[in-house]
């Protein structure tokens, strides 16, 4: 794998090889970091200070980039080359449009994202 | 009210609704993250200590593709910088909490649980820190629940992993439609496709999204500074609203708008 973060030590090892449990431990343990920093420090920050408007603006924009980024992976991106194949999966599109539809119509989470199982099972077996 | 029924109870009937629709998507994390080689035990440590569907989906499905774990843990952090945001729009409703409160707080603070408090917070000025993080608590026990669940069943039936996959891709869906509340958000959403299909294919590695992340998040904050306040016609297009039906808008931004 032609990989940017190959020559990380911590990285390094972790590639090829499948990971054990103690890894899966220090994964969480990152994980656990990484989820804990932005939820605690600005709101401890903020609860004494006034939000600076930057901030706000900037980070308004975070998770929709994000969302769109994980999303076209999942669909038009193939992970083993990472190569871009628009009509890869016709079965996700499709049942994307359906999930898109719905959450506008209802916004219920649960809905949207159990209507996007069933329509991707559903076309993959008529497929 | 015609009889005080007692808090936990009250807050519970809250909680509800969310506590059921973690249901069968804690379950569909659990049997990824079994798919994906974590045990029971890690798989409930991991649902309770980062507790985010979309955090735990992706490391699923990461670590399928045998991603570095550094590469998985800076992908992590972007996806839960959405939380900065979230945690300072609440901070003004903790001026008088301890700081224990407000760790104890922040490490259950999630998308749904927030979308609660912060509607009880604006809406019922009786609602204290107190029942928010019961509400918290509430939906974290469920969400566990449910993976480890997941993380049993997963062992025993056969599942097409593909199909559960899409679990994934459709919870980012469903955050993309209710980001969107005018054309700019919608553009920096295109503009974002767009750069992560180039992003991922030249860097081919994960890396490739948080490149795009970088870029489309600051191309919209320029945007807006620019924008914001000129008075022009441009300017008005761009925050120019992109409302849902009626019977939807249930929310503060809603009634305020109206």
């Amino acid at each position: 794998m032609n990989n940017l973060l190959l020559n990380a030590p911590v990285v390094a090892q972790s590639v090829n090889s499948t990971m054990d449990s103690w890894d899966h431990l220090l994964l969480i343990f990152l994980a656990a970091i990484a989820a804990f920093i932005p939820r605690y420090f600005p709101m401890r920050f903020f609860t004494k200070r006034e939000i600076p408007e930057w901030f706000n603006e900037w980070m308004k924009y975070v998770p929709v980039s994000l969302f769109t980024a994980l999303v076209i992976k999942g669909i038009f991106i193939d992970t083993a080359s990472y190569s871009f194949h628009l009509f890869g999966h016709v079965n996700q599109i499709i049942a994307a449009v359906i999930v898109i539809i719905i959450t506008y119509m209802t916004r219920s989470m649960a809905l949207s994202v159990i209507a996007g199982l069933v329509a991707v099972a559903l076309i993959t077996f008529l497929m | 009210m015609k009889r005080e029924e007692p808090n936990w109870l009250a807050v519970l009937k809250i909680s509800m609704p969310l506590c059921l629709s973690y249901l069968p998507i804690g379950l569909a994390c659990g049997i990824l993250l079994h798919a994906a080689g974590f045990n029971f035990i890690m798989t409930f440590l991991v649902s309770i200590v980062v507790f985010s569907g979309g955090a735990q989906f992706l490391i699923a499905s990461l670590l399928t593709i045998n991603a570095p774990m550094l590469s998985i843990v800076v992908t992590l952090f972007f996806l839960e910088l959405r939380y900065a945001l979230l945690g300072s729009s609440l901070s003004k409703y903790m001026k008088n909490q301890p700081q224990r409160f407000i760790w104890l707080f922040s490490v259950s603070l999630n998308d749904e649980n927030y979308a609660i408090n912060y509607l009880k917070f604006a809406t019922d000025k009786n609602w204290t820190p107190r029942q928010a993080l019961m509400v918290e608590h509430y939906s974290l026990i469920s969400w566990a629940a449910a993976n480890l669940v997941g993380s049993l069943v997963g062992s025993a039936i056969s599942i097409n992993l593909e199909i559960v996959d899409f679990a994934l891709t459709a919870l980012f869906l469903y955050m993309i439609v209710m980001q969107v509340r005018n054309r700019l958000t919608l553009i920096i959403g295109l503009l974002s496709a767009v750069l992560a299909a180039v992003c991922l294919v030249a860097t081919k590695s994960t890396i490739g999204i948080i490149i795009s992340t970088l870029l489309a998040s600051f191309v919209g904050f320029f945007i807006e500074s620019r924008l914001r306040h000129t008075g022009t016609k441009a300017e008005r297009w761009m925050f120019g609203k992109v409302r849902g039906p009626a019977m939807t808008r249930k929310t503060i931004e809603d009634k305020n708008e109206s």
